[in-house]
């Protein structure tokens, strides 16, 4: 398809900003120390929240006493549960199914504590060292009772969290497509296999932090958090305080990378206003690392088991697939979703026309699980991946031939999956050419005919190196809608407000980008605004590689709208049908007479009430809102190719090499996207070669600072190989899809796949993404490896 | 009742931070990272972890490149000390910084001023370091967003290598 050229006028030369690698307009400020995060801000007369949390995975609390915390100098004020259950009602989850049983999160423990983190009791001091000095005069007293923190077991339910409700089990999600009994009654082979995939967890290197105050002139309240999603915040904190939403002002300032963690709403959120309101003091609150590693969201840990239906010529045909979700102690704000796109998405860029999943979100004492970049994707891919190279391998098949036999065709599309992922909705890939993209991987990681027998002689030689590949679809885009506002002042400088909050994606700059194209003016005089309510008045937030293209969208299409109020200004003032006028460079041009023309900044001065007055109907002030509704969801799609080498003597495993080729549709920054697409193959290395949040089977976590929760540095990292693809989607009249997650998303996936490969003359089989730390792999391989 | 807090005994502390005398008084435990970024409104300077790994909160201490979380503030009596504010005293973008922008070294930024103070120490004491080097002093550091191979290109256009070409 094509797409739209909106601004190309007949004799525009304008070079275009979309699709350029436009520098970061954001970056000067911030390499000078001259951003502003939350912890950045000290309002006059500030005091400091600390919080007492649970030391128990599963307890009943049979004793508070504050009294010692109360009478302490410097302390202003404490809270439990029982000072606030009458003013703060339960957190919200905004991805409940109608048959999900109703187990959310207070902001502070109501008598039984599930996970080791709980919020206990909450205090306030007057500086941030004498509240963390207070913590230690709360006296609580526990009554421990039996913790489950093993999926089967919680799924068993012989120890139960909440054992009115008789089960763990919190949510069953269904998918069903097909007829899968009657596919696998006339299966010729049934391939079938249990996953396991670990917990890790987010981790931004800015952690989560609040201030609080009443507005001393609005009397107000407002939040100034580290959130993805302001507006979502509002509205969260309107709804547990009963306060209306027009009472309260939140505000995302910079925010230090988020990927999930941050899309989620806090009980800090709700505590620090509490303390705000009753003294009337700011309030601040910064989570330290240390209460990251509990109090911020995990990720990840899923069971699957899946069931494969092949025909002897290689065509599969039904996927019966379960899974089980580590849900943690309670509901998050997103709960089901992991699990949801995972079932909903499982089998990837595969026809596969017979489908069946159950989806089981299962609660154990551990911390909240909720979305991490891709949130069900990167467990989905791992699991249809490793699946097709174990068929490959034991049909005897090409793996890349039998991907391409199964995978969908630009032809087949759009393509009604017959799945639903909560709060995004139907399952319809719209673009992409599946098998292009594996055939360019495969192609540039040297997935030739020499590569077996460069594995072979390597083997021979005691190096074992091994490819593996990862083909996915993912979902992007998601609504159901983003605002923009655009409004340019009489000096033809232009501001853009967007609802869509950034923390790290560039969206000043990929914003101007789109802004600057649909008016013809330079990038420089474009300002983007965002991230506080009273500014922005409505927008949704980033989440789910949706900023650029609904937000985007939203933004662009705004613009277009005061393009067409500034020609019929321009009319007005020229005396002329607007229908003889084109805009070009900036300006309103009078077609065939081009000295005859009117600036932006000119039209803008004109239609102010204190220049000419404009004929009546006309719209005075160069301004448009709009919303960008995104109509469905848009598929991204790639492919990863990993090659990695194993050290049989150490178990460590080296990543030799990693192409990501991949379609986001219309680019609007290269530069961008591949930083997107280098970030997120970096977690999901960390992912499956070092990071894991573990627990011990009495519920403690065991890693509790980053000496012992190990991320990659560079010295773990290979160099990225990308290349783009460009399928747009029809969606949105620009095509652009979403670029945050895929790289997330396929590195698990691609690495196992490699590592499976490189130790495929041991047997091994593959069914976790470990993480494959050294002495997991060194268990893997016999004693003599000759 | 309560009474007046505790007024912990305050050490007197001298030292020049970005090139301006700086004379103050301070408790004994009160860290570096926090007298820099709450007592002198130094904000550019980051704490990402409190314990010394993540490399964010670094400055350079005589020229040195040191963790602000891992020291207090009385340890610094007569030091001479710059943070990412000081790196630039004009305001304009160094061939450090600038290469960051160039190379998009940064997404949230967040990490971006401990690197920023790593690489202009290393760079100031060793103006063609060799890529080990750059990689040795790059893996102190841990940056969630970019998968640092945009910030190695950034620290090769500083160091004046090539920028483009894998690591081995």
């Amino acid at each position: 398809m094509t797409v739209p050229e909106p601004t190309a006028g007949p004799t525009a030369a304008r070079p275009k900003y979309v699709g350029g690698a436009v520098k970061r307009r954001e970056d000067p400020r911030l390499l000078l120390g001259r951003g502003r995060y939350v912890a950045d801000i000290n309002l006059a007369g500030t005091v400091y929240m600390a919080i007492v949390r649970s030391p128990h995975a599963h307890a009943r609390i049979t004793s508070i006493d504050t009294s010692r915390a109360v009478a302490a100098a410097g302390v202003l004020a404490v809270l439990t549960w029982a000072d606030i259950k009458d003013e703060a009602g339960p957190l919200p989850c905004i991805d409940r199914y109608t048959d999900s049983l109703p187990v959310l999160q207070t902001a502070l423990a109501d008598g039984v504590v599930r996970y080791v983190g709980e919020p206990v009791v909450a205090l306030v001091a007057s500086t941030e060292y004498g509240a963390e000095d207070a913590l230690s005069l709360i006296d609580v007293e526990y009554e421990p009772l039996p913790v489950v923190v093993d999926l089967d077991e919680a799924t068993a339910g012989t120890t139960l969290l909440y054992p009115e409700h008789g089960t763990n089990v919190m949510t069953t999600i269904a998918q069903d497509v097909g007829d899968v009994a009657a596919a696998f009654a006339a299966a010729d082979r049934v391939y079938e296999e249990t996953f396991t995939i670990h917990r890790y967890v987010p981790m931004p290197m800015e952690t989560r932090g609040v201030v609080a105050e009443v507005d001393p002139i609005t009397e107000r309240l407002t939040l100034t958090t580290s959130t993805q999603f302001p507006h979502l915040v509002r509205g969260f904190l309107s709804g547990v305080l009963g306060m209306p939403e027009s009472r309260i002002r939140v505000v995302a300032p910079d925010v230090g990378g988020g990927f999930g963690a941050k899309c989620e709403f806090y009980c800090e959120e709700v505590l620090a206003p509490l303390f705000a309101l009753r003294l009337r003091r700011p309030v601040k609150w910064i989570e330290d690392r240390r209460t990251s590693m509990v109090a911020s969201s995990h990720a990840r840990e899923q069971k699957h088991t899946v069931r494969v239906a092949v025909q002897d010529d290689g065509t599969i045909t039904a996927v019966d697939a379960q899974s089980w979700t580590s849900n943690g102690a309670a509901y998050c704000t997103l709960a089901t979703t992991p699990a949801s796109i995972s079932s909903a998405m499982l089998r990837g860029p595969y026809r596969i026309p017979h489908y069946r999943a159950r989806a089981h979100c299962v609660v154990t004492n551990k911390t909240p699980l909720a979305v991490y970049r891709g949130a069900g994707h990167p467990q989905a891919v791992l699991v249809m991946e490793r699946m097709v190279d174990t068929i490959a391998a034991d049909l005897g098949r090409d793996r890349v031939e039998l991907r391409l036999q199964n995978m969908l065709t630009p032809a087949e599309l759009p393509s009604d999956r017959g799945t639903a992922i909560v709060l995004a909705g139907q399952v319809v890939y719209d673009t992409g050419d599946y098998g292009a993209c594996l055939e360019r991987a495969a192609e540039m990681i040297g997935l030739s005919g020499d590569w077996e027998a460069e594995q072979a002689a390597a083997r021979a030689e005691g190096r074992y190196l091994g490819i593996g590949l990862a083909s996915l679809v993912e979902e992007t885009s998601i609504g159901p809608y983003e605002s923009a506002v655009v409004r340019v002042d009489g000096a033809g400088k232009v501001t853009v407000l967007t609802g869509s909050s950034p923390h790290g994606q560039g969206h000043v700059t990929t914003f101007s980008q789109l802004v600057a194209d649909e008016l013809e003016i330079d990038i420089e005089d474009i300002t983007v605004l965002y991230g506080d309510t009273d500014v922005v008045a409505d927008g949704v937030g980033t989440f789910a590689s949706r900023s650029a293209a609904i937000g985007g969208a939203a933004a662009r299409k705004a613009a277009g709208v005061v393009k067409e109020k500034a020609l019929g200004v321009a009319a007005h003032v020229l005396e002329i049908d607007v229908a003889d006028l084109e805009w070009r460079n900036g300006a309103a041009h009078v077609r065939g007479v081009p000295a005859r023309a009117r600036t932006l900044g000119e039209l803008a001065s004109a239609a102010t009430a204190w220049n000419a007055p404009l004929p009546g109907g006309m719209e005075f002030n160069l301004e448009a809102t709009y919303q960008h509704q995104a109509g469905g969801i848009a598929f991204s799609h790639a492919t990863h190719a990993a090659k990695v080498g194993v050290d049989v003597e150490t178990g460590e495993v080296t990543v030799l090499d990693y192409v990501v080729v991949h379609d986001c549709g219309t680019v609007i920054n290269p530069t961008i996207v591949e930083g997107q697409v280098h970030g997120g193959v970096a977690q999901g290395l960390g992912g499956t070669f070092m990071e894991e949040l573990a627990y011990s089977p009495d519920g403690q976590p065991l890693p509790m600072t980053l000496q012992d929760y190990i991320m990659p540095t560079l010295g773990d990292m290979p160099w990225i190989r990308t290349d783009h693809m460009e399928s747009p989607t029809p969606l949105n009249p620009y095509g652009m899809k979403g670029a945050g997650e895929g790289g997330a998303t396929g590195a698990p996936g691609a690495l196992v796949n490699a590592l499976q490969d490189a130790l495929a003359p041991f047997g091994v089989n593959l069914t976790s993404d470990g993480p494959w730390t050294p002495d997991k792999v060194l268990a893997l391989i016999p004693e003599d490896p000759a | 009742m309560t009474s007046a807090p505790p007024r912990p005994t305050l050490i007197p502390v001298s030292l020049t931070v970005n090139g301006l005398p700086v004379d103050a008084a301070v408790p004994g435990r009160l860290l570096l990272a926090d007298f820099l970024r709450d007592s002198l409104g130094l904000t550019g300077t980051h704490v990402g972890c409190g314990h010394g790994t993540c490399g964010s909160c670094t400055v350079l201490v005589d020229g040195e490149a040191v963790r602000s979380c891992l020291q207090f503030a009385v340890q610094l009596d007569g030091c001479a000390i710059t943070t990412v504010e000081g790196v630039s005293p004009d305001g304009q973008l160094t061939p450090v910084q600038q290469a960051f922008q160039d190379n998009h070294g940064m997404q949230c930024g967040y990490c971006t001023p401990g690197l920023v103070c790593s690489l202009t120490a290393l760079l100031a004491k060793d103006p063609s370091p060799t890529e080990e080097t750059i990689v040795d002093t790059l893996n102190g550091h841990l940056c969630r967003c970019t998968g640092y191979q945009n910030i190695l290109k950034a620290a090769r256009q500083a160091a004046g290598r090539p920028v483009e070409e894998a690591h081995g």
